[in-house]
């Protein structure tokens, strides 16, 4: 398996097999003596937009710590140990819902979405 | 008998899809100017658009990913993003002619100027998307779409010289106004070759659950359905060239001149055929670009996405098919002229051709998505033929729309 060709940019589900989101990053562990070693992937507009460059991802972290506080200021991180299932999708045994990566979805369906009628 | 039902479904949504207001302005223009002289164009155009949709649906049957998952996902963010703005971009545009034609239609109908039907229009769209679900949308509006053959019908009964339209279908050079004849070129070859119709086949081939047993069904829907919608746009130039150039219009520069095409032939109904046709194809292809524009989005971050959710259950996708529709209402509404718009939408989509078309030459032949059903020697001529036509069209199409614009 290679990182960058099987893992980035895949989508990702949870284990409801809800797309929650595509690999925006991968986070690795550097360790003395040793390879280095996966212990997480990132996803959200942070990590998408370090990607761009360092100064886009400062931005994107500045906006989203001031739209919706200081603990949306990092990207959205899941643990490598999750995950169960690598096909066309990446499958990770979490459940969306008791995490935070849909707050801004949650935020559009309570505050627009759902106030249109008919939704 | 499903499979032959499924088919015929296809054929009539494809049909649907590719007869809009940029094939419909496009074709009306050429043939009053140049009388058949173009048809290549539409016939080449076509013949592009049939490889590209066939791969599109082969690709996401196979490997169970749209077109956008695909090249985001073998490219790389930093690269996708290039072609992801590109199509937002040109789709928004086209989607904005769209809408207008639509409300051209509404004008024609009622007298009514055609800036206070755009938002209408956008509005019973979104009601659609809101509401609907993809069979309704893919299916019902399209079957409307059948309207659209009585430029077919126009065109056999004014009995054309055959002959001169089967020489129209080898190009050759222009007599008079050559800036204008390439520019109109660069413009249907656009209309006929356009990104959405691929990129929302594929999204089409995920949301109806297609495997590797639909790959014979695509390949007749991507021949049969892109064929019928290339004779339909014939079929409205061998109109335009026969009704509007024995007018003395050459000049297609005001869409009230338009329905004059269907009337020496069937009269008042004519009239009211033109204004449905119009009406319908316009608003049948901006459902689809919306659509698109949220499946593009949605697809290209990983989110949940899906025309037969519930819009609560996937509110970012929904908030995108609604802000683009509203938004590209806005040009309209303010007077912007729907068909210069259209003819610019157009050659523009012409430009943006190689960003989305360069990824189906590494997608179709990674053995990682397509296994043994990569592309054969004659998918990869073309694929490779549509990219350098888009590189030429792409250099040139700045330059021809200030010399042959109109």
């Amino acid at each position: 398996m290679q990182l960058l060709r099987d893992i980035l940019d895949k989508q990702v589900v949870d284990r409801e097999q809800v797309k929650i989101g595509k690999v925006d990053s991968i986070v690795a562990e550097l360790r003395p003596g040793k390879p280095p070693r996966v212990i997480a992937i990132e996803l959200g507009s942070i990590a998408l937009a370090r990607r761009l460059g360092p100064a886009p991802g400062r931005w994107t972290a500045r906006l989203a710590a001031r739209l919706s506080g200081k603990r949306q200021a990092h990207p959205h991180r899941i643990a490598w140990n999750k995950v169960r299932d690598i096909g066309v999708d990446i499958e990770f045994d979490i459940d969306v819902r008791r995490t935070r990566i849909f707050a801004w979805q949650e935020w559009l369906r309570e505050h627009v979405v759902g106030r249109i009628p008919g939704a | 008998m499903k499979k032959l039902l499924e088919i015929s479904l296809g054929v009539v949504t494809s049909v649907g899809g590719f007869l809009e207001v940029g094939s419909m302005a496009t074709a009306a223009q050429a043939g009053a100017l140049f009388g058949f002289q173009l048809i290549w164009a539409v016939v080449l155009g076509t013949i592009c658009i049939i490889f590209l949709v066939e791969m599109a649906g082969r690709f996401a049957a196979v490997s169970h990913h749209t077109i956008a998952d695909g090249i985001r996902e073998r490219f790389g963010f930093n690269a996708f993003i290039w072609p992801l703005l590109a199509t937002l971009l040109v789709n928004f545009l086209v989607l904005s002619a769209e809408i207008g034609g639509v409300a051209i239609a509404a004008e024609l109908a009622t007298g009514i100027s055609f800036q206070w039907w755009a938002l209408p229009a956008a509005f019973l769209a979104w009601l659609l998307l809101w509401k609907g679900t993809f069979g309704l949308i893919e299916k019902g509006v399209s079957t409307l779409g059948l309207v659209t053959l009585c430029f077919v019908v126009a065109a056999v009964m004014l009995r054309p010289e055959w002959k001169e339209v089967a020489v129209g279908t080898v190009p050759s050079l222009p007599h008079h106004d050559t800036a204008k004849y390439w520019f109109m070129a660069v413009s249907i070859l656009g209309a006929s070759i356009s990104p959405y119709l691929f990129m929302f086949y594929s999204s089409g081939a995920i949301e109806d659950q297609w495997d590797k047993s639909y790959l014979g069904t695509n390949r007749a829907i991507a021949g049969l359905g892109m064929s019928f919608g290339g004779t339909i746009s014939v079929g409205v130039l061998i109109v335009a060239a026969l009704v509007l150039g024995a007018h003395g219009i050459t000049e297609v520069d005001d869409y009230n001149q338009l329905p004059l095409m269907l009337i020496p032939i069937f009269g008042f109904w004519g009239f009211v055929l033109f204004v449905a046709s119009l009406a319908i194809a316009c608003f049948g292809a901006a459902l689809e670009l919306a659509l698109q524009q949220a499946y593009l989005v949605a697809q290209g971050f990983g989110w949940t996405w899906g025309e037969d959710l519930k819009p609560r259950d996937d509110p970012g996708f929904s908030l995108v098919y609604t802000l683009t529709l509203f938004l590209a209402a806005v040009p309209i509404a303010l007077g912007l002229d729907p068909l210069k718009l259209t003819i610019f939408s157009m050659a523009l989509t012409a430009a943006s051709l190689p960003l989305t078309v360069v990824p189906f030459l590494f997608l179709l032949n990674d053995d990682r998505y397509v296994g043994e059903h990569r592309n054969g020697l004659v998918s990869n001529a073309a694929v490779i033929f549509v990219i350098a036509l888009g590189f030429v069209l792409a250099v040139v199409t700045i330059p021809l729309q200030i010399f042959g614009g109109t």
